[in-house]
């Protein structure tokens, strides 16, 4: 469901996104220097790689996103890395539209992006294992936010979309529970082992 | 310059992890097939899952709704339209998944011709409008109308499977295709890096007399 095809938003909905995508992007190239390329094409490729595969869960499928994991590690620059990730999905494979882009940037992007900000300050300064705990909060949180924001872009559109968004909610609940131990893992790990990667000062003996 | 090995592995790995599954990608597509001036549909996530209950709207050529119908347990559909024309069918699950195909006139074959057909028997033998001529007669008048019907109506049947089968390997996410992906980020990146690195030099120059 996040990736949402050509056809189904209003105009409204679809320059309102397409917007909100680009002051996104702008945001994030502006911080994006060279140091911060390889790590961002790394998680773009991962992106665009796993949200490719889905698995069924009930009447629907599910992907992973990714969002939290991708907010915590490149915070604002996420949305050039989920840009160009779903866009590379929209050629190759017909996955969401082009002109819903911009919807799809925002829903995937955002959320990670927001609420990894606002963990930030933890994240930085706490022991590995309490931030692979605030980092699967993130990652779960990103998943409802998305969630979230697809059914916002949706019911604005047209509000007989409502009555499925429960299957949506249904269908999300085990997505965000595998992606907060995923983002947990991965974060506790990059935290003993690369902190940086997370905006943290390099301890005494990951930096030697 | 932090480039890190293990985590450049990472979605190579991941794709060949994925690539090595039956996995496929989540979808919405819709299959589109006319059976005895019938159109027969069934809608499916490329993913894995049927659209259940799930509202099927038929417009013809000018883009008029003429006819609402439902997914059964199966994702299918089937409907009789009044006249073999274009159609066009959408099918919307509601959650943001949607699709639209449309079905050319031609696709009712033989029928496209003749005029509506009411109900397309297959078996001559219980046909009662032919009931008048004696048995080894001349043939009924649109003999060859119903011959070419029949034979119409046996080859959509027996292409049906087939037709399912491409458009389902149609929509089959290819190794190829990721690899693709994968490497016109790793280009993207370069390009970037190439781009900072021009930028850089340009700015250490600037200063020297």
């Amino acid at each position: 469901m996040a990736h949402i095809p050509d056809g189904v938003l209003s105009a409204p909905v679809l320059i309102g996104g397409a917007a909100l995508a680009a002051t996104g992007l702008a945001l994030g190239l502006a911080r994006l220097d060279e140091r911060d390329i390889p790590k961002t094409a790394i998680l773009a490729a991962v992106f665009f790689v796993v949200s490719l595969f889905a698995v069924p869960v009930g009447p629907s499928s599910v992907h992973l996103l990714l969002g939290g994991l991708i907010g915590i590690v490149l915070g604002v620059r996420a949305f050039p890395a989920i840009f160009v990730g779903l866009l590379l999905q929209a050629v190759l494979f017909g996955f969401g539209g082009l002109t819903s882009l911009g919807v799809d940037v925002v829903d995937m992007a955002a959320p990670g992006v927001i609420f990894a900000a606002l963990a930030r300050p933890i994240l930085e300064r706490a022991a590995p294992a309490t931030a692979g705990a605030v980092a699967a909060l993130v990652g779960a949180f990103s998943v409802a936010g998305t969630a979230a924001a697809m059914a916002t872009a949706l019911a604005l559109s047209a509000a007989d979309y409502l009555p499925s968004l429960k299957i949506v909610v249904l269908t999300q609940a085990p997505l965000a529970l595998v992606e907060a131990v995923i983002t947990g893992f991965v974060v506790a790990y990059l935290a003993r082992v690369k902190p940086e990667a997370l905006g943290r000062l390099p301890t005494a003996e990951a930096a030697s | 310059m932090t480039l890190r090995r293990p985590l450049l592995a990472a979605p190579l790995a991941v794709a060949f992890l994925l690539a090595a599954t039956p996995a496929l990608a989540h979808r919405l597509k819709l299959f589109l097939a006319t059976e005895g001036g019938e159109i027969a549909g069934r809608a499916y996530f490329v993913g894995g899952g049927r659209p259940e209950g799930v509202d099927v709207v038929f417009k013809d050529a000018a883009g008029v709704e003429v006819h609402h119908e439902r997914t059964d347990a199966q994702g299918e559909f089937r409907w009789r339209p009044p006249a073999p024309a274009a159609w066009t069918v959408v099918v919307n699950a509601g959650d943001g998944h949607f699709v639209e195909e449309s079905l050319a006139a031609d696709r009712f074959g033989g029928e496209a011709a003749t005029a509506p057909v009411v109900a397309a028997s297959i078996a001559p033998a219980k046909t009662p409008d032919a009931g008048s001529t004696p048995a080894c007669a001349a043939l009924p008048g649109d003999f060859d109308a119903r011959v070419a019907r029949s034979v119409d109506d046996a080859l959509a049947r027996r292409l049906r499977p087939l037709m399912e089968a491409q458009d389902q390997a149609e929509a089959r996410i290819r190794f190829n295709d990721v690899m693709g992906g994968v490497g016109m980020i790793v280009g993207l990146a370069g390009v970037g890096l190439w781009a900072t690195s021009r930028r850089r030099r340009r700015s250490d120059e600037a200063p020297r007399p």
